[in-house]
């Protein structure tokens, strides 16, 4: 099953970035979608089936946790898994946001594939799972 | 706090830009050419900034590490912004070392060019000098009003 993804970071760099180490990880991409804050996040999320959003949390005009926040109160975005990509993890931040539901994990920057890989092995389950050889001896 | 602001600054730019720091006394020397610097301001009850300053050579071996192209395909604004990316990375692990409260959050970062050979360089109680291969990194933390 391919999975649409929608990537939301302020930084297209970083985008880029999350687009390559997912296609790394043996990730089956289907549609990959772009955006540079949670208010361009909502409204691809308007005109797209999305199944995965991986956010930044620190971003200009609408952040990730506002991001979040939308998503929850929306009825057809609430089930939507959301996996934070940031540089934060102190726990006054994230155990909140963890224990309350509003997202289904977090990935610390700086992070390697196989943190991705095993992060959406644990939020999506087996069915993407891809073969662990493509991981031997890759990078960036 | 130095400490922590080195072993974050370790940790990026070894796990995420292939690039190795050390510590040597000679660094202070090692700045030279065109460079960036890129920092991130921190608002909270008080506000400062946490940042880097390298030669232009090294942050462009840094994004070609970081996003796989080859350096004549870089353009200067990807330059530019991967360094910030590092800036951002630095400041959030540190903080996280710190367990800095919730109160203090992180802002978009920041970058400028700079002629490194126009600056003095000197470490000090805020300022950490490092040296990868043969130019300077320079890591910094300062309060701004």
């Amino acid at each position: 099953m391919a999975y649409n993804v929608l990537i939301v970071d302020d930084s297209a760099t970083m985008r880029a970035l999350i687009r390559k180490v997912l296609t790394i990880a043996g990730f089956d991409l289907g549609e990959c979608l772009e955006a540079g804050n949670g208010r361009e996040a909502l409204a691809h999320l308007e005109d797209y089936w999305v199944d995965l959003v991986l956010s930044d949390l620190h971003m200009p005009e609408m952040n990730g946790l506002q991001l979040v926040e939308a998503m929850r109160r929306h009825h057809l975005w609430q089930q939507i898994p959301v996996v934070l990509i940031t540089t934060e993890s102190r726990q006054e931040i994230m155990a909140p946001l963890l224990a309350g539901g509003g997202i289904q994990g977090y990935i610390r920057k700086p992070f390697r594939p196989e943190d991705i890989r095993e992060k959406l092995h644990t939020v999506l389950g087996e069915a993407w799972l891809p073969d662990a050889r493509q991981f031997e001896g890759c990078d960036f | 706090m130095l400490d922590n602001l080195k072993a974050a600054t370790f940790e990026v730019l070894e796990t995420m830009f292939f690039v190795f720091p050390e510590n040597l006394e000679e660094a202070s020397g090692m700045f030279h050419g065109p460079g960036l610097r890129a920092w991130v301001p921190v608002a909270g009850p008080q506000r400062f900034r946490i940042g880097l300053t390298l030669p232009l050579s090294l942050a462009r071996e840094m994004a070609v590490n970081f996003l796989g192209l080859e350096k004549d395909d870089l353009t200067p604004q990807q330059v530019e912004d991967v360094v910030k990316e590092a800036a951002n990375m630095v400041a959030g692990n540190f903080l996280s070392k710190e367990e800095v409260p919730a109160a203090y959050n992180l802002e978009p970062p920041q970058a400028l060019g700079l002629d490194l050979d126009a600056q003095a360089w000197q470490e000090n109680s805020h300022h950490l000098l490092m040296a990868v291969e043969d130019v300077g990194l320079e890591v910094f933390l300062e309060k701004t009003k």
